[in-house]
């Protein structure tokens, strides 16, 4: 049933890595070199489009995308030839695929995603002879017999045996179906292949690049502050996370900061394994398909290169190098690193120390209040305040000295911010700073003009005094009047900006009328 | 020696493991972009004179049957049938009904089988035979029912079938032409952008898709840059008010030296190909380098739009599809990735985006991204009510008193709102860069709007939106203000 064709490329495949499999048997088949694995390998994260403010990375279910760039070694042969790629990423997008390096151009690229499913096995098997095992429950006796398969898989497994045509597993037996060979075409998993035309046999270096699912990042910032407040130091990291079956070994790897365009591609399903399924006369008897991929329980390993976060020094020993993409930020590991399956990884980005920074009670307060009380903390991202770098978008973690130990006291998230933005994160909802507000008067006579006026008053229990800011949000065709206090214009509304000493109360009052026409 | 033969084929999994053989004869596969495939299989069959039924294995699983079309000399088509009433066991116990099947039972003990000879009565949600005298329900899992043949009509897979009637007997050509789903094509551009320089190279592939369940072997392939039979789409999308993104965008009326069918450019693949089943392959069909390009940003706000903090701008590749200066050729709609070369020489993706079917010497304007150092806060400043001393007619009517006739005219001041808005825009990119900002919602269907005051000239792209070009210095920011007199 085998014939030498078979038994030659066993032998070829394995003498060499990139072996030359020369098919003799039909003259069209041109010869395939299989490329099992890359040389090495560069990846560059992107993180998840639209991922929420501070929102930590889902290891179950990362949206992100990756650009993979291998580097492979291939003996290519003379004329034409089917150069295989294997050991890609299993959540590449076979489209994005680009080959470099190539001494003739690429005939056609394919993905074959006919997969070796117990459905196909049985499709391709229509009219052929099978084996029928069928084995006693109680007895565990063993009988098998030979049969052809006589039905497709839509209707379900109608054999031909010896004695007649019968369905299969529809008795008191436990009958399983036994293959004899291979139908052509089917793959184990989505392989991609290129079609070329050397001019010549050469050895070459090929480059090949694809985008890829299943992978995301993230700026972690850690935020100390001193004594006093005023002051703090700022240590970011670089988290990423690989939910791809495929390990990058020693990995070029690098991030991207901001936001690059995608189209709602949706993500490659990987081929579809068709199972199938015994019918029965009465109830169908579904049986589980033999080759399953073993479910992804999450993130097995979570890998933190440099030091633990608690650790931190001020000369972390490996820190991403920062460059521009065009408008993006590109943030590079100076070392090969592995990307591994399932797992997470952190780099140091940068340290900054002794950045100025302030931490201010912040409210937006619609119809004279009550608002809820923000802690924000606040610095501009300027060098002569300590900072002046370009910060990806992240969670921040905030931490106070007590009794000589760092507690957490807040976290929240930034936004993608560039030099010279004010960089402002809400940390907490406090508890010992209160705004209360009232109704205070109206007025009655409609023909001198609709207002109303309102005082709002800011608590504070601490024992030290707090900046406040109040954001007064009035309607398009309102405006604020005759204000207790001098307001500031930000954002096209005024704002309250008082400080409060400690243990005491702070009140303004102010005016909503109603525009009229002049 | 069979076992461990199997394990040999299993670990390779090889692409020419047992080559079965296809019924398909000469074959030319035309793939249209939206889900459809005309297919045309040319085989050589044996015809006897007369009537004769000719069965069409291996056609698409996904065969439109009633688009089939047969031509063959010297025969006439009686019929045409798609039988799609598939084999399964309830169907061959259901058609059993009648006849005599063998039951198989296994003693659970000794594992000893007995066969018995039953006829079927009936099988409505349990099957009844006769057993001898008896008459007995077949258990669900009792016993193993053996049947005698397979019934007629009853098929594997679906099948078309075509009954012939010919003058004369003989081999000869029979052509089959049909439609089927289940295929499709895009165009993925890759594009390696060199900022320096301004220019891109671009390469364009075919990305045709195979999900129909019939493999295509040898096949003369052809792509039709179009979707064909979706002409009834409505008009809706004209009532609203349009948006428009970045400038730049221009639909070109060069005629490229492409193949043309109808009004679509067609795409032959060199050589035959084969289209596996579940494959998705790739053709290139572009390949220039050095083509101007260059960067822009770009923001629109909405009307009253405003933004507690700045948001980004919209990084803009612009490039023309010209044969002076472009990319020269027609571009089927697909998908447009972005590479850069990062300071290592590696190109980096910086973006994508969707482009539609492009006639050539069109001019591209495509967001590739969001700019991390150029951002824009636009901020509502005021809302002020004004009266102008601009009046309206608002209605006029006539009174008839005693035959005497008067006119009543009753006019009213207009009632504009003021709205001053300003944009800020920040730049930490240490070159100097042109932002281009749009102001949209200017139109409201009153026809009426003025712009009384802006900091920097702008032009009226529409009566719906204002455009500024608004150059920002490096590390450094610019404020626009313009005022807008609206009656909304």
């Amino acid at each position: 049933m085998f014939n030498s064709r078979q038994v030659l490329r066993r032998l070829s495949t394995g003498v060499a890595c990139a072996a030359i499999i020369l098919s003799t048997a039909s003259p069209a088949a041109t010869p395939v070199v299989i490329s099992p694995a890359p040389d090495n390998v560069a990846v560059t994260i992107y993180r998840a489009p639209n991922r929420s403010l501070g929102g930590a990375m889902d290891t179950d279910w990362l949206e992100g995308y990756a650009l993979i760039t291998e580097k492979r070694t291939i003996d290519l042969p003379a004329g034409p030839a089917t150069i295989r790629f294997e050991g890609v990423a299993g959540g590449m997008l076979p489209e994005s695929s680009i080959a470099r390096g190539l001494p003739a151009g690429i005939r056609e690229k394919n993905l074959d995603a006919d997969l070796l499913s117990p459905g196909n096995l049985y499709a391709r098997s229509l009219g052929r002879p099978v084996i029928v095992r069928r084995q006693h429950a109680k007895s565990g006796k063993t009988t098998e017999e030979r049969g052809i398969i006589r039905s497709g898989p839509e209707g379900s497994v109608l054999l031909q045996t010896r004695e007649g045509f019968e369905a299969a597993n529809c008795g008191p037996l436990n009958e399983t179906l036994v293959y004899s060979r291979l139908p052509e075409g089917l793959s184990a998993r989505p392989t991609l292949s290129i079609e070329t035309e050397a001019p010549s046999a050469a050895k070459v270096t090929i480059s090949l690049s694809y985008l890829a699912w299943g992978f995301d990042w993230q700026a972690n910032y850690v935020v100390r502050m001193r004594e006093g407040g005023k002051r703090a130091d700022l240590a970011a990291w670089v988290t990423l996370a690989s939910s791809d079956p495929m390990s990058f070994v020693d990995a070029d790897t690098a991030v991207v900061g901001g936001e690059v365009n995608r189209e709602d591609d949706d993500p490659y399903d990987g081929g579809r394994a068709e199972e199938l399924s015994f019918h029965c006369f009465f109830t169908p008897v579904s049986v589980p398909a033999l080759a399953m991929a073993a479910p992804s329980d999450g993130i097995g390993e979570i890998v933190v290169t440099a030091m633990k976060r608690a650790e931190l020094k001020v000369d972390a020993p490996v820190m991403v190098t920062a460059e521009g993409l065009g408008d993006l930020k590109l943030y590079h590991v100076p070392v090969r690193t592995t990307v591994a399956s399932n797992a997470q990884k952190q780099v140091a980005m940068f340290e900054k120390r002794n950045i100025k920074v302030a931490i201010v009670y912040t409210a937006d307060v619609y119809d004279g209040g009550p608002a809820n009380v923000r802690l924000t903390l606040r610095t501009q991202n300027k060098k002569e305040d300590g900072l002046g770098i370009a910060l990806p978008a992240g969670p921040f973690a905030v931490f106070e000295p007590l009794r000589n130990e760092q507690m957490l006291i807040g976290e929240g998230g930034i936004r993608d911010s560039a030099i010279g933005q004010q960089v402002e994160a809400v940390i907490a909802a406090p508890t010992q700073v209160r705004v209360q507000g009232n109704d205070i008067t109206a007025s009655e006579d409609v023909k001198r003009g609709r207002w109303r006026d309102f005082e709002l008053s800011v608590s504070n229990a601490n024992r030290w005094p707090i900046t406040f800011e109040g954001d007064l949000h009035v309607n398009d065709d309102e405006k604020v009047e005759r204000t207790s206090a001098r307001m500031i214009q930000k954002n096209g509304r005024p704002l309250w900006k008082a400080q409060v000493p400690a243990n005491s109360i702070a009140t303004l009052r102010y005016r909503v009328t109603q525009i009229e026409a002049e | 020696m069979r076992n461990l033969a199997l394990g040999i084929v299993l670990g390779l999994a090889g692409p020419s493991v047992a080559q079965a053989q296809s019924a398909q004869g000469d074959l030319a596969v035309t793939i249209y972009n939206n889900d459809l495939a005309l297919i045309q299989d040319t085989r050589t069959l044996n015809l006897a004179a007369g009537r004769s039924r000719v069965e069409f294995p291996d056609v698409s699983a996904q065969i439109r049957p009633e688009t089939v079309t047969l031509s063959a000399t010297g025969a006439g088509i009686v019929e045409q049938n798609f039988d799609y009433d598939l084999l399964s066991p309830d169907k061959l116990m259901d058609k059993a009904v009648g006849q005599t099947v063998t039951v198989v039972r296994v003693n659970p003990a000794t594992g000893a089988e007995t066969r018995e000879t039953a006829q079927v009565l009936a099988n409505n949600g349990g099957t009844i035979v006769r057993i001898g005298d008896r008459i007995e329900v077949l258990g669900n899992y009792g016993a193993r029912v053996v049947f005698p043949s397979l019934p007629p009509n009853l098929r594997a897979n679906p099948t078309l079938s075509v009954t012939l009637n010919t003058t004369s007997g003989g081999s000869r050509p029979v052509t089959l032409n049909y439609l089927s789903r289940g295929f499709g094509w895009k165009a993925d551009y890759v594009a390696l952008f060199d900022e320096q320089a301004g220019k891109i190279d671009v390469q364009g592939w075919i990305t045709l898709t195979n999900n129909s369940g019939t493999t295509f072997r040898n096949a003369k392939t052809l792509l039709v840059a179009g979707a064909v039979g979706q002409a009834n789409g409505s008009n809706y999308g004209s009532m609203q008010q349009q948006t428009r993104g970045p400038s730049g965008n221009r639909p070109g009326t060069e005629r490229s030296d492409r193949e043309r069918l109808g009004d679509f450019y067609v795409y032959p693949i060199a050589g035959r190909t084969t289209i596996a089943n579940a494959q998705q392959k790739q053709v290139s069909f572009l390949d220039v380098a050095g083509v101007p390009a260059a960067k822009g940003y770009f923001f629109r706000n909405d009307w009253l739009g405003r933004q507690d903090d700045p948001i980004s701008c919209d990084t803009v590749l612009r490039f023309s599809a010209s044969r002076e200066g472009g990319l020269g050729d027609a571009l089927p709609a697909g998908i447009i990735r972005v590479y850069m070369r990062d300071a290592r020489g590696q190109p980096q993706f910086i973006g994508e985006n969707g482009i539609d079917h492009t006639p050539m010497g069109s001019t591209l304007a495509v967001k590739t991204g969001e700019a991390f150092d150029v951002k824009v806060q636009p901020t509502v400043e005021k809302r002020e009510r004004i009266n102008t001393d601009e009046w309206e007619q608002s209605s006029r009517y006539r009174v008839t008193e005693r035959g005497k006739t008067s006119e009543v005219i009753i006019d009213r001041t207009k009632t504009y709102w003021r709205t001053s808005m300003s944009y800020k825009i920040t730049n930490a990119r240490p070159q100097t860069v042109s932002v281009e900002v749009v102001q949209g919602g200017l139109d409201n269907w009153w026809h009426d709007t003025r712009v009384p005051n802006e900091s920097i000239k702008g032009s009226q792209r529409s009566a719906d939106e204002r455009v500024w070009m608004v150059t920002v210095p490096a590390n450094g920011e610019t404020v626009l203000t313009a005022q807008f007199d609206t009656r909304y």
